[in-house]
């Protein structure tokens, strides 16, 4: 029942273009990856120009978690399990698509282990056609699920702005929203003014974002599948910026500068009220509410330092989360809320770095001159985040499994400002 | 040289009557950090004069300005901010008459959208206009509370938009810079600064229907929204050195973050010229 339900939601929303935007890169090779076969799918009927295989391998070999091939002949139910023994493949991956009527299919997937040659999943899904890539997605969460008894984070979605330059000399600048696999790239505000800092509402609705279109920076809130006017939030006689929505949805954290101090902010949007999170003179932004919405982590350079503090919410005590280096920022919890992925200067680059917040170890993961603005995938296995690839700005995402990187790039112009819908209802 | 001296001292004469104890106590404080300081050496040359160009609004047709000589329409452009156009040959005569006549059409016709836009204003927004723009004594109530003389300040705000305008093109030719520099993650004003500013804290005093709008930027590095805030906290450091000429309500600050560099690239030179705050007048 509740997937006729996501069909429908999928259905009347997504365009009908398919094609990537960005183009993928995987730049570590695997290692220690569970080796997997998944084979192309069997097509009764006529056929759709959705490879569902090919989406749900590129889709596990991206999170580092797997090695996935597929095979040259179709895997029907006569398995040849000693063959994949051989081959040290631990589980295959087979299925159908069957037309039903002109729009309508019928998808099957079958997971074996290949050791115990025991059947460990298999399901029917009817689907529109339009449907297929979400499907994809979604079984892709099935399979990393059955393997790995973890939750993928495949059937999700990533917003990020892209900049171009226009005929005319100007930049465009586009917020736009994909599946988590960097295709199906929707504009959802286009401006030839800055925007920054996407954040989506934990129910995946809405989405916050900073905005110069009135040549300030302000913040909005939209609703990407209605085609709703994005609604401002209370105006300030400075910044506004940097919102990040608390996780129950009523309410936004965001950065407020009043009488030039900037301090963050709680806005209500029920009671339109806004409670002052903290309170001192130096930049306090960049918050990021623990997943259970106790706690934010935010940057701040009240030591004359910049530096990551987390504040408790229910004490009102502040304490300091970063002791190494001198330029710690932009925190982001993890979804376990025991780890931080952040900025952390080493000597003149800015890189991803994880801190595990009770024992303090900092963890530099790449050797880039210029990350920004990092974000966890909503089960934790990967991060994404902004750096720089030749002059130009990139996505990339890194297995925490393993350190694989994969690369997420327009061919022109740039991507930055990641953020990782959490998973669908 | 000599009209340069000229307007200087004249802002400076204007400066000085329009003393408080605050900007006293700002001068000083600019005296103490930077005593070599143009204005207090050009005090002297104080005189009389006023700026050209601060009562010259009338629209002309392009009839009456064909039939004027050259030095009139010299002296016209003069006034209203165009004399960059103006090309001479060797004897002094004007080499490009027709563009100097379109372009004060063009500045009579920006000057009547802005009377357009006045006309259509509700009285109370009028006087809001008046008032902010320093005309409140001119403002005549009816018994009733209604504005009286609604065509006298709809005149006057004309008149003083196009005085402004005029000055703002005029201290663009005399002023040393529009841009201020930053260390990084600084906020702090060096002396290179501190003269620029004074210049245009000046340039405020005499002009009181001008305001500035004090742009902040930072350069790549760090993390964006921080730097949105960096932006913005070296806007505001300008901006209290102008408070202390009192000039605080006729001043907003933003901030473009490591949005809007000058030079893009990844080093030093690039980033030196990013860091900055950008003087705006409007």
């Amino acid at each position: 029942m509740k997937l006729t339900k996501l069909l429908i939601f999928f259905t009347a929303f997504i365009s009908f273009s398919a094609q990537a935007l960005l183009e993928v890169n995987i730049i570590k090779t695997r290692e220690a990856a569970f080796p997997i076969v998944i084979a192309p799918f069997e097509v009764v009927g006529s056929s759709t120009n959705v490879d569902i295989a090919k989406i749900i391998r590129n889709n596990l070999n991206r999170s580092g978690q797997f090695n996935a091939l597929t095979t040259e002949a179709l895997i029907t139910n006569q398995i040849d399990f000693n063959f994949w023994q051989e081959h040290k493949k631990d589980a295959v991956v087979f299925g159908k698509i069957e037309q039903v009527s002109a729009k309508v299919y019928n998808v099957y997937i079958y997971i074996y282990d290949v050791f115990s040659q025991k059947s460990l999943y298999q399901k029917k899904i009817r689907v529109h056609n339009s449907g297929f890539r979400r499907i994809a997605h979604f079984l892709s969460d099935k399979i990393y699920y059955v393997l790995l008894g973890q939750k993928g984070a495949f059937d999700t979605r990533l917003s990020y702005v892209t900049v171009t330059e226009n005929s005319s000399g100007g930049r465009t600048y586009k917020l736009q929203i994909s599946d988590s696999d960097g295709f199906n790239p929707q504009t959802v505000v286009r401006s030839s003014n800055p925007i920054l800092s996407p954040a989506w509402s934990r129910d995946q609705k809405k989405l916050a974002y900073v905005s110069f279109k009135n040549n300030r920076s302000e913040v909005f809130v939209m609703t990407p599948f209605m085609k709703t006017v994005p609604i401002k939030l209370p105006k300030f006689d400075g910044i506004a910026s940097s919102p990040t929505w608390h996780p129950s949805g009523e309410s936004i954290a965001l950065t407020i500068s009043k009488q030039g101090n900037k301090d963050i902010y709680l806005y209500n949007f029920k009671s339109e009220k806004l409670e002052r999170l903290t309170k001192n003179i130096s930049i306090d932004t960049e918050a990021s509410f623990s997943p259970d919405g106790t706690k934010i982590a935010f940057t701040s350079n009240r030591t004359g330092q910049v530096q990551v503090y987390i504040k408790d919410l229910k004490s009102g005590k502040i304490s300091r989360a970063t002791f190494e280096g001198r330029y710690n920022a932009k925190p982001v919890f993890s979804p376990d809320g025991k780890d931080l992925a952040l900025i952390h200067r080493v000597g003149k680059d800015y890189r991803l770095a994880l801190l595990d917040i009770a024992s303090r170890d900092l963890t530099v993961m790449t050797q880039n001159k210029s990350d920004e603005s990092p974000y966890f995938s909503p089960n934790g296995g990967m991060i994404i985040y902004s750096t720089n690839r030749d002059n130009k700005g990139i996505l990339s995402i890194i297995s925490l499994h393993n350190n694989q990187v994969v690369e997420l790039m327009q061919k022109e112009g740039e991507v930055r400002e990641p953020s990782w819908s959490n998973y669908s209802n | 040289m000599s009209k340069k001296i000229l307007l200087l001292s004249s802002v400076i004469f204007l400066s000085s009557c329009a003393t408080t104890n605050i900007s006293e106590l700002g001068d000083k404080f600019l005296d103490l950090i930077n005593p070599s300081d143009a204005a207090t050496e050009e005090a002297i040359l104080g005189g009389e004069e006023t700026l050209v160009a601060m009562d010259q609004t009338g629209g002309f047709t392009i009839d009456e300005l064909e039939a004027l000589s050259n030095d009139e329409l010299i002296a016209i452009a003069q006034e209203k901010g165009l004399e960059d156009l103006i090309l001479l040959d060797e004897d002094g005569n004007l080499l490009n008459r027709d563009q100097i006549i379109n372009a004060i059409v063009e500045s009579a016709a920006l000057l009547e959208s802005k009377s357009e836009e006045l006309e259509m204003m509700s009285d109370d927004e009028l006087i809001e206009v008046a008032v902010a723009k320093g005309l409140g004594e001119e403002i005549v109530l009816d018994a009733d509370g209604n504005l009286a003389n609604r065509d006298e300040i709809i005149e006057a705000l004309v008149e003083s938009a196009a005085a402004t305008e005029a000055a703002i093109s005029e201290f663009g030719n005399i002023a040393d810079s529009f841009t201020l520099y930053f260390a990084y993650d600084d906020t702090e004003i060096d002396e290179v600064a501190t003269r620029i500013i004074i210049q245009h804290a000046n340039f405020m005093q005499s002009n009181p229907s001008v305001n500035l709008r004090l742009e902040g930027h930072a350069d790549e590095r760090g993390t964006r929204e921080y730097n949105l805030a960096l932006g913005e906290n070296r806007a505001l450091s300008v901006k209290e050195v102008l408070g202390l000429y009192n000039l605080d309500d006729r001043i907003i600050v933003v901030s473009y973050g490591e949005e809007q560099p000058i030079l893009t690239g990844s080093n030093e030179e690039a980033w030196e010229k990013n860091r900055r705050v950008e003087l705006v007048y409007y």
